[in-house]
Order: structure tokens, then sequence, then C-alpha cells
């Protein structure tokens, strides 16, 4: 069986600017894969290629065996793409479940009228979405919050709710974009448990961004490193703490003749 | 006083509302409403007739610049156009009302897809703009096409004859025009409780991470300009019986205003807002005659020599006095006080 998620060659070019060059990466089922590098490394534009946000400039992004070059933008959710946004993008005055609830988009089919007459399918279908709703804020451990407007949470709080909100979409490849910053040390904890259970329990692959170390080093599978657009290195995390042009992209040509291992860079 | 909230089931969880008190009051007032045409005299069921129907129209515009955030200054236009659409096929050709407000729902609904193109592209200031002029080409267009609309001569229209009942007296108008409020009221509240209103919600708050989501951002728009249309155009054809005569002058640009202040007065997104905004709106001029009334006759007659200009200013008034002191309306005012009932003589 092909890989889940296969980007070949994905280039993104804004006027000059090229932001992702010529990428190549893939995640198989069942894998946890980070994203690494510096900062402006085109990492958060490799996740809108494959969310569908932007369209690469050149290459193909392949999801689960099918070309999403013409599939258009709306649709990605529906083949099974799900994310989170670096920079929270809640419906902040809406509540949790409301959110939690609008994942639950395309498993849905009622219109204007069903809606409005809010009868039969329509409500049955309420119903299951609100069960399977239940079951996320369960899983998130956000009981709670369950009917708080969603402006009102910390920040922390507000990363769970999207992760819930991501998870609704019912995925086969979830892509967390930065999920753990400004979180303390419990809260990142949590989240690396969710991620794993994601994958173990669910079956969801994962596909992250992540500047914390710890939880790169420690969780995934796979990691890639991209820096300037490109693809420099790709390997098990041991491998890359130990890669030189990696620590050479993060801390510089200099150091890379004193080579630290990546993986304390954190602490 | 309520501790909690302790739900058994996942049907019990989606309900409009779980309070046995919110459904009690509700009817009473419904019932209230009803039996007011028998004891009120024909000034003061005209102030009912006026709030039931400008609440139906002020739900329509909620649909679109409430849910959905798409700012429209086109409301009358859609209005207007239900107006005609019910007018032109009844008092003309002599269809049965039915099918007028068949098509007093559906002809807004269909031209609206025509403003609601540009609003893929458009937002806040520019679409407020866009929909303006919509407005101001419906009037022109229904103005020049005399020959089916009559032009400036307007077109007289009777109460109409509904399913064998006749709402020829105003108590059965009130009637009809209560069933149709209270009909929309339940259908918007609907909507919000299901897939499409948090769509609209959804485009609203966050329109990427919406799509993202799988919701279709063109789609939605338009459905949010259609579901808003066919509410308005229906609310068009009732003030049109109500006045008797559908004209352009019958529907001035102020209408749109007028919804606009309700939903900002109200709470803007909030439902009950809606409610609340209508009875203020619709009450305001009156309450405003009466205290100027106070201040002698020459002040009274102001009021009768420029009753139009005078409402102008009060809509400008209260948007601006409630933006600047209490911009949730008077739904954050409502829920301040129940606050306030509940935890009394605590502070908060």
């Amino acid at each position: 069986m092909s890989a889940l998620l296969e980007i070949q060659g994905a280039t993104k070019a804004f006027r000059g600017l090229v932001a992702v060059s010529d990428v190549s990466l893939s995640v198989e089922r069942g894998e946890v894969c980070s994203v690494i590098g510096p900062n402006g490394a085109g990492k958060t534009t490799l996740f809108n290629l494959i969310s569908g946000v932007l369209r690469p400039t050149s290459g193909r992004i392949v999801f689960d065996g099918k070309d999403m070059g013409r599939v258009p933008s709306h649709r990605f959710a529906a083949h099974g793409i799900g994310r989170t946004f670096q920079n929270l993008a809640l419906f902040k005055h809406a509540t949790v479940v409301e959110n939690l609830l609008v994942g639950c988009h395309t498993s849905l089919r009622s219109g204007v009228f069903a809606g409005a007459v809010f009868f039969g399918r329509a409500r049955r279908e309420e119903i299951a979405a609100r069960e399977q709703v239940e079951e996320i804020v369960e899983f998130l451990e956000i009981e709670e919050l369950r009917e708080k407007v969603v402006g009102t949470l910390s920040y922390g709080q507000q990363k769970r709710v999207e992760l819930g909100r991501a998870l609704a979409c019912r995925p086969k490849l979830l892509l967390l974009d930065e999920m753990v910053s400004g979180m303390n040390q419990e809260e990142t904890e949590d989240i690396a448990r969710f991620i794993l259970d994601i994958r173990d329990d669910y079956g969801i692959s994962v596909l992250m961004i992540e500047h914390n170390m710890r939880i790169v080093m420690d969780i995934s599978d796979r990691v890639h490193v991209l820096h300037f657009g490109q693809k420099i290195a790709e390997g098990a995390p041991a491998e890359i703490g130990r890669d030189d042009t990696v620590a050479a992209a993060y801390l510089g040509p200099a150091t890379a003749k004193h080579p630290r291992r990546l993986a304390d860079a954190n602490r | 006083m309520r501790s909690g909230h302790y739900k058994e089931s996942v049907p019990s969880l989606i309900v409009l509302s779980d309070s046995t008190a919110v459904w009690v009051w509700g009817g009473i007032l419904v019932l209230a409403m009803a039996m007011a045409p028998y004891f009120l005299n024909a000034y003061l069921l005209s102030f009912l007739v006026l709030i039931l129907i400008t609440g139906t129209g002020a739900l329509g515009l909620h649909v679109l610049t409430g849910c959905t955030g798409l700012i429209s200054l086109g409301h009358v236009g859609f209005l207007l156009l239900g107006a005609y659409a019910y007018a032109v096929p009844v008092a003309k050709f002599g269809a049965p009302p039915l099918i007028g407000f068949l098509s007093a729902g559906v002809v807004p609904a269909l031209v609206s897809i025509v403003v609601g193109v540009p609003s893929l592209r458009l937002k806040g200031l520019y679409l407020a703009i866009t929909t303006l002029a919509f407005a101001f080409i419906i009037s022109h267009v229904v103005l020049s096409m005399s020959w089916l609309t009559n032009g400036a001569r307007g077109l007289p229209v009777m109460r109409p004859e509904l399913l064998g009942i006749d709402f020829e007296s105003d108590a059965r108008f009130a009637h009809l025009c209560l069933v149709v409020a209270v009909a929309t009221l339940f259908a918007v509240l609907n909507i919000q409780r299901s897939r499409v209103g948090r769509a609209f919600v959804a485009v609203r708050d966050n329109d990427i991470a919406a799509r993202t989501m799988g919701i279709n951002l063109q789609a939605y728009k338009l459905r949010a300009f259609m579901t808003s249309a066919f509410i308005s155009g229906i609310a068009g054809a009732l003030f049109g019986i109500y006045l008797s005569f559908v004209s352009v002058e019958g529907f001035p640009f102020l209408m749109s205003i007028e919804a606009l202040a309700i939903l900002i007065v109200g709470g803007l997104g909030s439902t009950a807002g809606v409610v609340l905004g209508t009875v203020l709106i619709v009450l305001l001029p009156e309450v405003a005659r009466i205290a100027l009334g106070m201040l002698g006759p020459q002040a009274e007659m102001l009021f009768s020599t420029a009753a139009h200009e005078l409402r102008t200013v009060l809509y400008g008034l209260v948007i601006i006095l409630f933006l600047r002191f209490e911009p949730r309306g008077l739904v954050g005012v409502w829920r301040d006080v129940k606050r306030l009932w509940v935890n009394w003589p605590l502070r908060h």
C-alpha cells in the first residue's frame, strides 16, 4: 500500500520569494512525523499546501492515492485532511461544542430547509454529531468547558479545542502547526499523550510542525528538516539529532565543528 | 435557582431551551399577543402588527448580517421585491394569495444571487456600499417596469384569504402576522442549531478555518443571502398588505437603517436581541412623540410635520449611543440583569 501522503517536488513561490522549493516527503499510515526547521524555513507554507489553503506553483500532492491538484480547497477536509493553525483560528464567538460541531460539517448533510424544520433526519443527524462531539470532549478532557464561549478560554485550552475541532473532521491525516508553543511542561505532556493516543486508538497519522525539540525527539517516528524552503534532512529522531547539516542550519556553520546534540538545544 | 445542568441523554443536549420557565413565559407571551386584538384599539393594534412584521424582516437581516457577518444596506430592496412579488401576481393577475406569498419569498431569493455574487469577494464597507446600490437599483427597476408594476402609481392590495380563512379583519390579519413571525423565529433558531447555521457563524468568525473544516465559502455566503432574502421578502409582502398599497414610496431607504439599528440595539448575532431590538425600535418614535408632547404643542407639531426626519435622527442617535455605551446591545443588559438577580447581594 502506498504512503498516506506523498509530496512530490512541491514548490511554492510568492512572486520572487520561493517559500517552499522542490520539497518531497511522505507520511506513512500510522506514523507520527515532525517537520522542523528555523523560523522562515517554509514549514507553515508547506502545511498550507497540504491542507489546500495554498496551491503549489509546481509539483504534486498525492493524498491517499489521489492527486489533490484539482480538488477544491473546501473538499480537502472531506478527503481526510484535518489541521490546526499556528495562531489559533477558532470561531471565537461560538461555544466549545459549537466549534467542534463545525468540525463535523463534512459528515452531515442537512441543508437550510431541513435545518429550519429540524425534524426527522436533520434532528437524528444532529444527535449523532453531538454524540461524536461528546466522545471527543471526553477524550480531550474538556468536559467542564463544553458550553464556554471559546474567546473566553485560556490559550492552552483554546489549542486543545482546536485539536478537538480537527479530530471532529474524522481525518486520516492530522496536521498540527506548533501545537505546544506557549504551553507549560504539564500542558505539553498532555498534548504529547493525546497525539500518541490519536495515532494508536484512532489510527490517525500525524504530521506536526514543532519547535519544542523534546516532544519532537520523544514522540515522532520520523523527522523532516526544512531550511530556507528546502528539505535538508530526513530520518529517525536520533539520526537527525546527530546530523551536522541540521545543527549547522539551527546553530550556524561555525558551531557545526563542535556539534552539540540538537535535542539539547531546548534545554 | 439552578445549580447546574444535568443531562441524561444526547437528544436533551440539543433542545432549543432546557428551561421550563422560558417555554412557559414564551407560551404566555404568544397567547397574550393572540388575544390582544380583542382588547386593544385599532391604534395600539397597529403597533403590535408593526412589531411582528418588522421583527420578521429583522430576522431576515439577522441571518445575513448577524450570523454570517455580511453587512447589508440592501435590506429594503428585498422587502420591496417581496411586496411586489406578492402584489403583481395577486393584484394584477388574480393569482391565489398563497402563490403570492410563495413568490414573495422565492423571487427575492433568486434576485439575491445577483447581489450575492459580488459579496463573495467583498467585505465590510465595500459590501455595504454594493448592497446600498442594489437597493436603489431595485426601486429604479420597479419604477421603470410600469407595464408590470404600475410604476409610481403603485398597486393596491387587499387583505388575503388563505386556506379558506379570511384575513380581512384587523384581528385576523394580526393573527396572520403572529403566525408568520413565530414560525420565522423558530425557523431561524433551528437553522442556528443545525449544520447550516454553524457554517454561517464559521464563515463570519474565521473564513480560512471554515474552509479547512470543509465549508464551501461561496456556497454558504450565497445561501445566507438567499435565506435572508426569502424571509425579508415574506415580511415585505406582509408590510405591503398592511399598507394595503404597494409602492416605492412605501419602502423608504430608512427601512434598511431601521433593520440595522434593530440588530445593533438588540445585540449583533443574537436572535433574542432581534426580538428585543424590534420592540424598542418600533416603539421608539411613539415614545419620542409622547415625550415631545409633554414639552408643549409646538414640539408635538414638529413631530407631525417632520416625522420621517425625526425618525432618521432617532435611529442614528440610538445606534451611536448603543455602540458607545453598550455594544453588546439589549441582550447584554438582559444578561447583566439576570446575573444581578441570581447573585445579589454578592457582586458577581
